[in-house]
C-alpha cells in the first residue's frame, strides 16, 4: 500500500512540477465553458428592428408593445414606406423589419386571415430562423390572446411547450459536451502519454524491476489524473450552475457518481491506449485521433446523433461520450434518478473493467 | 501482504550468487539469447560484454526478471528465476544505460520513492539516503532537481538509488556511457567499495579498458556465450595483449 501511494505521490510531483500544463488543465475549463456560454449563445436579446404600422389602430399598437415587451426586439425605427425599410437595413443594420397592412384592426376582427410581412437579414442564417422563430411564438400568442378577449373563433389551438428547457438555452447542450472532452484531455490523454513517456524513457523498467505490482504501478498513475480532472468537471459544473443558470434537477450525488464512473471509463481508455503503443507521440495521435475527435464529433455534442448515417450512429455506440452525455443531461436537466440512467452507468463500468482488464493483460506481457 | 524489509540471506551452502544454466529467450524464430550458462561468485565483479544486438540486454532483462525465459534456469541471490521472482526484486539491484531517475524530482524524492518502493521504513530510509549522500558528497544538493545536476554525478546518484534497499546483486547496464574519465574512475571506485562489502556485480560495458577491471569477464556473441574467464585468461587464450583485441578477434571471428 505504502509503495502504492508513494506511485500517487510521485506523479503528483510530476504534475505540479510541470506549472504550464497544469495551469492549462485547470484554466482551459474555465476558458472553453465562458468561451461557449458568452460566445456561441444561441439566444439573442434585444435585436434591432423596424416596424412599418401602415395601420396606426390600437390593435397594431398592442402588437408592436407586445414584441417589444418580449425582449427580443428593440424597435429602433418606423420607417414610413418600404423603401426606408431598405435604407435601414444597410445604415441601421436592423435584422428584420415587420409591416403591419393597414386596417389591422378591422382585418382581424372582420376576416379570417391577416397578413403581415416580416422581412429578414438572411445574412446570417442561424440568427434570421432563431428572430423568425421568436416572432412566429410572439404573433401566435398575439393572435391567441386577441380570439379569447374578443371571444373570437380559434380554429387551430396550437400551443408548443418547450420541455426541460423552456429558453432553448444551449448552455445545456454544451457544458456536458465540454465536461466529456475535458475528461478525455486529462483522463485519458494526459494518463496515457505519462505511461507511454516512462516506457519511452526507460523509468518504467525501474519500477517493474522493484517489488511493485504492475497494476499498483498503472493505476497509481492514472490515479492523479483521475482526481484533475475530477476537480476540473466540478469548476465546469459551478460555472454552468452560477454563471449560465444551468438547472440542477436531479441529486448531485447521482451526477457525482456518474462522473466519476465516466472518468474510470476515460482513464480505461488511456491506459490501453498507452500499452498499445511504445511512444508518447504515438499515444498522443491515438488518443487524438482513435479518441479526441470520434468523441466530439460522434457523442452527440456537436451535431445530433439521430441525424447521422446509421452506420454513424452504431459507431457512436462505441465511444463512451455519447453514454455520459445522454445520462449526464438527464440528471441534470430532467432530474433522472438512478432507476433511468442505471444502464448507461452500466454501459460505461463495463467498458472501463473490460478495458482494464486488457490494458493490465497488455502490460504484463514480461517486456 | 508486503514483508517488512529485511536482510534475505542467501543460500548459504552456494558460494555462487547468480547461476545460470542454459538460458535461452526466443522471439518467434529469432534466438535472442542461445542457452548460456555461467556462474557468478558472491561479491565478484562480472563483466558482460558483446557487440550490440549480441543479445546482452535480452539476457540481463531476463536476469532481473523483466522477461520470462523461453527455456534454461537460473539462481538469482539463491532463489528460482522462474518461481521466486518477487524475492530476487527483493535482492537485486538495477541501474540502466540511459539514466534512470526522474528528471523533474529533486535528488531527495528520487531517492525517496525508489526507498519506499523496495519497502524500507521510513526513518531508516532517511537516514539511508543522507549517509550515501554524504559519501558522495551530495548532500547539500538534496533539494536539487535531478535535471541539473551534471551526468557524471547524476549516474553516480543512479548507482547510490540502486543500492538504497542494500541488494545483494546490482546489475549495471553501461554504466559509464556519456562520462568522462575522471567520473568513470570514480564510478570504478565506487564499484569496488562496493564489491569489497560482498555485493556481486554484474557489469556491462562497452569500454574494454573497463573490462579489464572486471574480475571475470565473459563475451556474448549471436546470443550465445563463448567465452569466460579473467582478463588474463582470455588474453593468453586468444593471444592478444589487451581485452579490446580479445574483443575484435573474437566477435569478428
Amino acid at each position: 500500500m505504502k509503495e502504492f501511494l508513494q506511485i500517487i505521490k510521485k506523479e503528483f510531483i510530476h504534475i505540479f512540477r510541470d506549472r504550464l500544463t497544469l495551469f492549462l488543465v485547470l484554466a482551459i475549463p474555465i476558458l472553453l465553458v465562458l468561451l461557449f456560454g458568452f460566445t456561441i449563445s444561441t439566444d439573442i436579446h434585444h435585436a434591432d428592428i423596424s416596424v412599418l404600422d401602415l395601420a396606426e389602430d390600437s390593435q397594431s399598437k398592442a402588437l408592436i408593445d407586445k414584441i417589444t415587451a418580449s425582449g427580443y426586439f428593440e424597435v429602433i425605427s418606423y420607417p414610413m414606406s418600404e423603401s426606408e425599410i431598405d435604407e435601414d437595413f444597410k445604415n441601421k443594420n436592423i435584422k428584420l423589419a415587420i409591416i403591419i397592412p393597414s386596417h389591422f384592426e378591422e382585418q382581424l376582427t372582420n376576416e379570417k386571415f391577416v397578413t403581415l410581412q416580416i422581412i429578414n437579414d438572411v445574412s446570417d442564417l442561424n440568427v434570421a430562423s432563431i428572430l423568425n422563430n421568436y416572432i412566429k411564438a410572439i404573433l401566435h400568442d398575439f393572435t391567441l390572446s386577441y380570439n379569447k378577449i374578443n371571444e373570437a373563433d380559434v380554429p387551430i389551438d396550437l400551443s408548443i411547450h418547450m420541455m426541460y428547457n423552456p429558453e432553448a438555452n444551449c448552455v445545456y447542450m454544451f457544458v456536458p459536451g465540454i465536461i466529456t472532452m475535458i475528461m478525455i484531455i486529462i483522463t485519458a490523454l494526459m494518463a496515457s502519454i505519462s505511461l507511454s513517456r516512462e516506457m519511452e524513457t526507460g523509468t518504467m523498467r525501474m519500477l517493474l524491476i522493484a517489488p511493485v505490482k504492475k497494476v499498483h504501478v498503472v493505476i497509481g498513475k492514472v490515479i492523479p489524473y483521475m482526481i484533475l480532472s475530477f476537480i476540473s468537471t466540478i469548476i465546469i459544473i459551478i460555472i454552468s450552475l452560477v454563471v449560465f443558470h444551468m438547472p440542477m434537477n436531479g441529486s448531485i450525488g447521482l451526477l457525482l457518481l456518474l462522473c466519476v464512473v465516466f472518468m474510470l471509463t476515460a482513464a480505461s481508455f488511456g491506459m490501453t491506449i498507452s500499452a498499445l503503443v511504445n511512444t508518447q507521440l504515438d499515444a498522443m495521435m491515438i488518443t487524438m485521433m482513435g479518441l479526441f475527435l470520434p468523441t466530439a464529433f460522434l457523442s452527440g455534442f456537436l451535431f445530433p446523433i439521430d441525424n447521422m448515417p446509421y452506420i454513424f450512429q452504431l459507431m457512436a455506440n462505441i465511444f463512451p461520450g455519447k453514454w455520459f452525455i445522454i445520462a449526464l443531461k438527464d440528471v441534470m436537466i430532467k432530474g433522472s434518478g438512478i432507476g433511468d440512467i442505471w444502464s448507461y452507468l452500466l454501459i460505461l463500468f463495463g467498458m472501463a473493467m473490460v478495458l482494464i482488464v486488457v490494458s493490465l493483460r497488455r502490460l504484463d506481457r514480461r517486456r | 501482504m508486503r514483508l517488512p524489509f529485511q536482510h534475505t540471506n542467501i543460500v548459504e551452502d552456494s558460494p555462487y550468487s547468480i547461476e545460470v544454466k542454459e538460458l535461452t529467450k526466443q522471439f518467434g524464430d529469432f534466438t535472442a539469447v542461445d542457452h548460456i550458462s555461467f556462474n557468478v561468485k558472491k561479491g565478484e565483479i562480472f563483466g558482460f560484454l558483446g557487440a550490440n544486438g549480441a543479445g546482452k540486454t535480452t539476457a540481463i532483462r531476463m536476469l532481473c526478471t523483466l522477461l520470462m525465459p523461453t527455456s534454461g534456469s537460473a539462481r538469482i541471490a539463491g532463489y528460482d528465476l522462474a518461481k521466486e521472482s518477487k524475492m530476487i526484486k527483493r535482492n537485486i539491484g538495477y541501474m540502466s544505460q540511459k539514466f534512470s531517475l526522474y528528471d523533474d524530482l529533486t535528488v531527495y524524492e528520487n531517492m525517496q520513492l525508489f526507498g519506499t518502493i523496495y519497502g524500507i521504513p521510513k526513518k531508516e530510509l532517511k537516514d539511508r539516503i543522507f549517509s550515501s549522500l554524504k559519501m558522495l558528497e551530495l548532500e547539500n544538493k538534496y533539494k536539487t532537481l535531478v535535471y541539473s545536476i551534471p551526468l557524471g554525478w547524476k549516474q553516480k546518484l543512479a548507482f547510490a538509488t540502486a543500492m538504497l534497499h542494500r541488494p545483494k546483486i546490482v546489475f549495471l547496464d553501461e554504466p559509464t556511457s556519456g562520462v568522462d574519465p575522471i567520473v568513470r574512475r570514480e564510478f570504478w571506485n565506487l564499484i569496488y567499495e562496493t564489491a569489497a562489502q560482498g555485493v556481486t556485480i554484474f557489469v556491462t560495458t562497452h569500454y574494454m579498458d573497463e573490462a579489464e577491471y572486471c574480475g571475470r569477464i565473459s563475451i556474448m556473441s549471436h546470443g550465445q556465450l563463448k567465452l569466460i574467464g579473467t582478463p588474463t585468461e582470455l588474453k593468453e587464450q586468444m593471444e592478444a595483449d589487451s581485452i579490446e583485441k580479445v574483443f575484435v578477434k573474437f566477435v569478428v571471428r
